[in-house]
């Protein structure tokens, strides 16, 4: 895969308009000036995934709901990150502060710093599209846009982020290339996205959220909807990427979780209970509460 | 939060730790025969001993396949996984148990029905024969209870069995020039040594205790390294 980097570059606080949610505190980051996306394309070389991710003391809330409860993570370049609990533990809300589309809940909000490497992400100051661009994701169902082709659906984002016209083409076969989706559908990219397979519509979304060259890869049960082949091959896949984006993923599947992720989150009531090695996670677990959600005892 | 899930998973996890610790009942059973077949040179007890190993081969076997179907089926995880992973060890020295009485029951025939024995030969082995009884036992309980204590202490009985094992060598060196004495010492020591060996797997047994409760895999005593510090008390509290 043939991908650009750009940097996270200081730009002009001028330009930044974008709407704060109420009761989010001030910026509390230490750059004077506000970090942006640079638009320059950096020297053309493959991805490899070099950011961190860390939250710091964050908290997230629907109303007066304290859905996530001062959680301190970090997510590692070259890992597979995932996050696992009972359904209403917070954990699709912490992974969904991280590009910032809490926010876009109405009546929700955040506190607490998401910083890639040492910029956050949550400062009054920063982008929001810039972040959704560095900060890629991917749903439980897939969700290619209806009404396109194959590689306009690929194309979409960078049709809007500007990428010369000339570029698209390219770009968009390697990033379907780099989703694992090309030979399957090299002769068809101008056939409806629709028309794909459950799994092959999900890794289409996959070479959509790629094209765009984020460093960071959200998947939010990425394979809940898929049947055991192409969730198979999405972890193959996921296997493939991590040395490219920095990934997190969000699972309910406990074995998927051993399959793909390097490091997994348990999290509980909002909170994070128990971070650790997968290995260790499944084996000998430190928190009882850990032990007893892997084991099945509740959940 | 808290909801009793997985009824029957537990259910069937906790017949196959019963099912399986209950091996080592069959082991104390078939290890009173042989020691008795030893002590009154009983060929019919002994050959006994060598038809009821069936019964404990089919236990391994069953379990075996047990935890084949349990983890195929159900993908146990932290402490259901290392209890698992612990049973299959114990089913396997159960199995070996069995087989080392086995040998013991197949070198009675060879002394003979009416052998030149030694009383005090054939006392260090019943009382070694009485030691194994008690460490089986109470590898066993220590297994049931997830007591490391309990299982670390298998190592101070083994010491006795050891220091058993030692005195039938000596007598067996003292027994004389006489050739069928001789013989026959040699035949007990091959017991003795058997029997050592089934002491030593119930040693195993309560490493696996250890590891089931700390998730830490150590060996009690290093035969390669005797002397040195065995395993550490577990610092940090266990796991449920």
């Amino acid at each position: 895969m043939n991908y650009e980097r750009r940097d996270l570059k200081v730009a002009d606080p001028e330009e930044t308009t974008m709407p704060r949610s109420p009761g989010e505190a001030e910026s509390p980051t230490p750059t004077p000036e506000s970090p942006m996306i640079s638009e320059t394309p950096a020297r053309v070389e493959d991805m490899h995934a070099t950011r961190h991710v860390r939250l710091e003391d964050l908290h997230a809330y629907y109303d007066s709901n304290h859905a996530v409860r001062g959680v301190n993570l970090s997510f590692e370049p070259g890992n597979v990150t995932a996050i696992i609990g009972p359904s209403g533990c917070g954990k699709s809300t912490m992974v969904r502060c991280i590009n910032r589309m809490h926010e876009e809940i109405p009546g929700a909000r955040s506190e607490g710093r998401v910083l890639l490497d040492d910029v956050d992400l949550h400062a009054s100051n920063v982008d929001v599209v810039a972040v959704r661009r560095l900060v890629g994701m991917v749903f439980q169902k897939p969700n290619p846009f209806p009404t396109m082709s194959i590689s306009d659906n690929v194309a979409s984002g960078l049709r809007f982020i500007g990428t010369p016209r000339g570029e698209i083409k390219d770009r968009v076969d390697s990033a379907l290339e780099g989703a694992g989706l090309w030979s399957e559908v090299k002769d068809r990219l101008s056939s409806p996205g629709m028309g794909l397979s459950g799994g092959q519509q999900q890794r289409l979304c996959i070479a959509r959220a790629l094209a765009v060259e984020p460093d960071v890869l959200l998947m939010d049960e990425p394979c809940s909807a898929l049947d055991p082949v192409a969730t198979l091959k999405i972890e193959e896949l996921i296997g493939v990427l991590k040395e490219k984006v920095t990934i997190a993923i969000v699972t309910h599947n406990m074995q998927q979780a051993g399959r793909v992720a390097d490091t997994t989150a348990f999290m509980l009531d909002g909170e994070l209970v128990e971070v650790g090695p997968t290995d260790k996670m499944f084996t000998n677990p430190d928190d009882d509460r850990t032990e007893q959600y892997v084991t099945g005892k509740f959940g | 939060m808290e909801i009793e899930a997985r009824h029957e998973y537990r259910e069937e996890l906790a017949s196959l730790e019963r099912r399986a610790l209950d091996g080592l009942d069959l082991v104390v059973a078939s290890l009173d025969r042989t020691v008795e077949a030893v002590q009154h040179q009983d060929i019919e007890l002994a050959e006994l001993v060598i038809a009821d190993d069936d019964v404990i081969d089919g236990r391994y076997l069953e379990i075996h396949q047990a935890i084949l179907t349990l983890l195929a089926t159900q993908a146990p995880v932290a402490t259901d996984l290392r209890l698992i992973a612990a049973l299959l060890h114990v089913m396997k020295n159960i199995e070996r148990m069995g087989d080392q009485c086995v040998n013991i029951a197949k070198l009675i025939p060879i002394a003979g029905h009416d052998p030149p024995a030694d009383e005090q030969l054939l006392g260090y082995l019943v009382a070694m024969g009485n030691a194994i009884r008690v460490q089986i036992r109470q590898a066993k309980r220590a297994f049931l209870d997830r007591n490391v204590e309990m299982a670390r202490d298998l190592v101070r009985e083994d010491d006795v069995i050891d220091n058993l094992n030692r005195e039938c060598f000596q007598r067996a060196i003292e027994i004389g020039d006489e050739h069928d004495r001789r013989e026959w010492a040699m035949t007990m020591m091959l017991v003795a040594r058997a029997l050592e060996r089934i002491g030593d797997n119930a040693v195993d047994v309560g490493e696996q205790v250890a590891f089931l409760v700390t998730g830490l895999f150590r060996e009690f005593e290093d035969a390669s390294h005797p002397g040195e510090e065995p395993m550490p008390e577990p610092s940090s509290s266990s796991p449920s």
